[in-house]
C-alpha cells in the first residue's frame, strides 16, 4: 500500500507497464476520484489500440524480396552499389519466379515516379470531362471493340486489350483517343447497371519507372494508377477505392497480360 | 555469423511496421529498412551476441532515420501544407487504406518525429522506457515526457480528423 501523489504522469506509467504492481491499486482509487484523468487515461488506452490495430496488418505482408534475398547474398556483395545490387536481383528474381512473384514484384516502386500522379490529373480531366456527357461519351462504341481496340492500341503504340470488369458489374461502353501532351492516350469508358461510369487511361511513357499502386483525390473523381511496362495507367470514376482499386487489380493483371504476352 | 543473419533476417516484419509507422509512404519505409539492413550486416561485428537483434535493428534505423529527416530539412524539401491541401494531393501508398487507418497514419505524421519514435517503440513495439532510451540514446525520464506528449499530439490529431470526417458528411 502506497500512499504517494499520483499524477497525469503516473497514466502513461501505467499504460506502458512502467508502474509497479504494488502501487496500481491506489493508482485505480485515485482514477476513481478524479473522473478528468479516468477519462484521459481510458482515451490513451483508446488511441493505442487503434495504433496497434492499424500497424498490425503490416507484420503479415509478404517482405518484399529486395528484403527478403538480403541475408542469403555474399557480404562482398552487399558493399557494393547496394541499391542497384538489389534491383537488378530483384529483376533477374521476376524472370525465376514469373507469375504470381512477377506480379508482386511489377507493383512494386524502385524508383522516384517520372509522371505518374501527371498520368492520373490527365485521366482524372478526361474521365470527368467524358463521363457527363449523355450522348457523346465515346468516340466509338461498345458494339465495334475489335475496330476501337485495334484503332486505339495502333495510336497509342502498344497492345491494349479493352479489360473485362463484368465480375465487379462494369459493362464496356467504348472508347476515345485523348491527347496527351505530344503522345496519344487512350480511354475506356465503363458503366454500371446503375449507370455509375468509371474509366481507364493509357498512355505510353518509355521513360518511366515502375510504380506501385497510388491514389490521387481530385474534386469529384479519384484515380488509381501506376506505371509499368513504359506505360503510364490510371483507373477514374467517382466510386468508393475499394471497388477502384479491384478495378485497378483487374485492369493490371489483364492489360499486363495484353502487352506482355503480345496476344489476347 | 549466419545465426545472426539468420536473427537479422526474421526482424524483417517488426521493422517494417515500425518504419511505415514512421515514414507512412510504403515504399520510402522499405527504403529505410533496406538500408537499415545493408548497414547491419556490414557492420555485424558490432553486434554483441547477448544485445536482442530487435534493439540493435531499432538503433540503426533510429540513427538513419534522423539522418534522413535532418537532411530533408536542410533542403526545404517541407513544405507545409494545410490538411485539406494535403488530403487532396495525398497518395497513400500501394495498399487500399480504409478511412481510420489513414486517419491514424496522418495522425502520426503530424507528431514531432523525435515523439513518434518513442510512442512507437514503447505503445507498438513494446519496448520499455529503459530499452527506449538505448534505442533513442536519451534519457529514460525524456523517453516518458516524449511518449506524454506524442500522446497528446496523437489525441488532438484524430479529434480534428474525426471532426473533419463528420463535416465532410454533413456537407454532403
Amino acid at each position: 500500500m502506497t500512499n504517494r501523489e499520483f499524477s497525469e504522469n503516473d497514466i502513461h506509467l501505467a499504460l506502458d507497464g512502467e508502474m509497479p504492481v504494488e502501487e496500481r491499486p491506489a493508482f485505480e482509487r485515485w482514477l476513481d476520484a478524479h473522473p478528468d484523468m479516468q477519462a484521459r487515461s481510458h482515451r490513451f488506452a483508446t488511441d493505442r489500440d487503434r495504433l496497434r490495430e492499424t500497424l498490425a496488418g503490416i507484420l503479415e505482408e509478404p517482405v518484399p524480396p529486395r528484403l527478403s534475398g538480403m541475408p542469403l547474398i555474399p557480404e562482398e556483395a552487399i558493399k557494393g552499389p547496394p541499391r542497384l545490387f538489389w534491383r537488378s536481383f530483384a529483376a533477374a528474381a521476376i524472370l525465376l519466379v514469373g507469375g504470381l512473384g512477377g506480379f508482386i514484384l511489377g507493383r512494386m516502386n524502385w524508383g522516384t515516379p517520372l509522371s505518374g500522379e501527371n498520368v492520373a490529373d490527365k485521366a482524372i480531366a478526361a474521365h470527368v470531362l467524358y463521363a457527363s456527357e449523355t450522348r457523346h461519351v465515346v468516340e466509338v462504341g461498345a458494339d465495334q471493340k475489335d475496330h476501337l481496340v485495334g484503332w486505339l492500341s495502333k495510336r497509342v503504340g502498344i497492345h491494349l486489350v479493352a479489360p473485362d470488369f463484368s465480375g465487379v458489374g462494369f459493362k464496356l461502353v467504348g472508347g476515345r483517343l485523348l491527347p496527351s501532351a505530344h503522345k496519344a492516350a487512350a480511354q475506356f469508358m465503363y458503366q454500371d447497371h446503375a449507370g455509375v461510369r468509371i474509366s481507364l487511361y493509357v498512355v505510353r511513357d518509355p521513360g518511366s519507372h515502375e510504380t506501385s499502386f497510388r491514389l490521387l483525390k481530385e474534386d469529384g473523381a479519384r484515380a488509381f494508377y501506376w506505371l509499368d511496362n513504359g506505360c503510364g495507367y490510371a483507373v477514374a470514376g467517382n466510386v468508393p477505392e475499394n471497388t477502384l482499386l479491384t478495378l485497378a487489380n483487374l485492369a493490371y493483371t489483364q492489360l499486363d497480360a495484353a502487352v506482355t504476352g503480345g496476344s489476347s | 555469423m549466419d545465426d545472426k543473419r539468420r536473427a537479422i533476417l526474421a526482424e524483417i516484419p517488426r521493422l517494417r511496421r515500425y518504419a511505415r509507422a514512421l515514414l507512412r509512404d510504403r515504399e520510402a519505409a522499405d527504403d529505410l529498412v533496406q538500408d537499415s539492413l545493408e548497414r547491419a550486416l556490414s557492420r555485424l561485428d558490432n553486434w554483441r551476441s547477448g544485445d536482442s537483434p530487435q534493439r540493435w535493428l531499432f538503433t540503426i534505423m533510429h540513427n538513419l532515420f534522423i539522418d534522413q529527416k535532418r537532411r530533408v530539412v536542410r533542403r526545404q524539401e517541407v513544405l507545409p501544407l494545410s490538411q485539406d491541401v494535403a488530403d487532396s494531393i495525398v497518395s497513400p501508398p500501394t495498399q487500399f487504406e480504409s478511412v481510420v487507418s489513414r486517419e491514424v497514419f496522418e495522425a502520426l505524421q503530424a507528431i514531432v518525429p523525435e515523439r513518434r519514435e518513442a510512442l512507437l517503440l514503447v505503445a507498438v513495439e513494446g519496448l520499455t522506457y529503459a530499452e527506449a532510451a538505448v534505442v533513442l540514446g536519451i534519457p529514460t525520464g525524456t523517453v516518458m515526457s516524449r511518449i506524454a506528449r506524442a500522446r497528446e499530439e496523437l489525441r488532438a490529431s484524430l479529434d480534428d480528423a474525426a471532426r473533419r470526417r463528420t463535416i465532410r458528411v454533413v456537407e454532403k
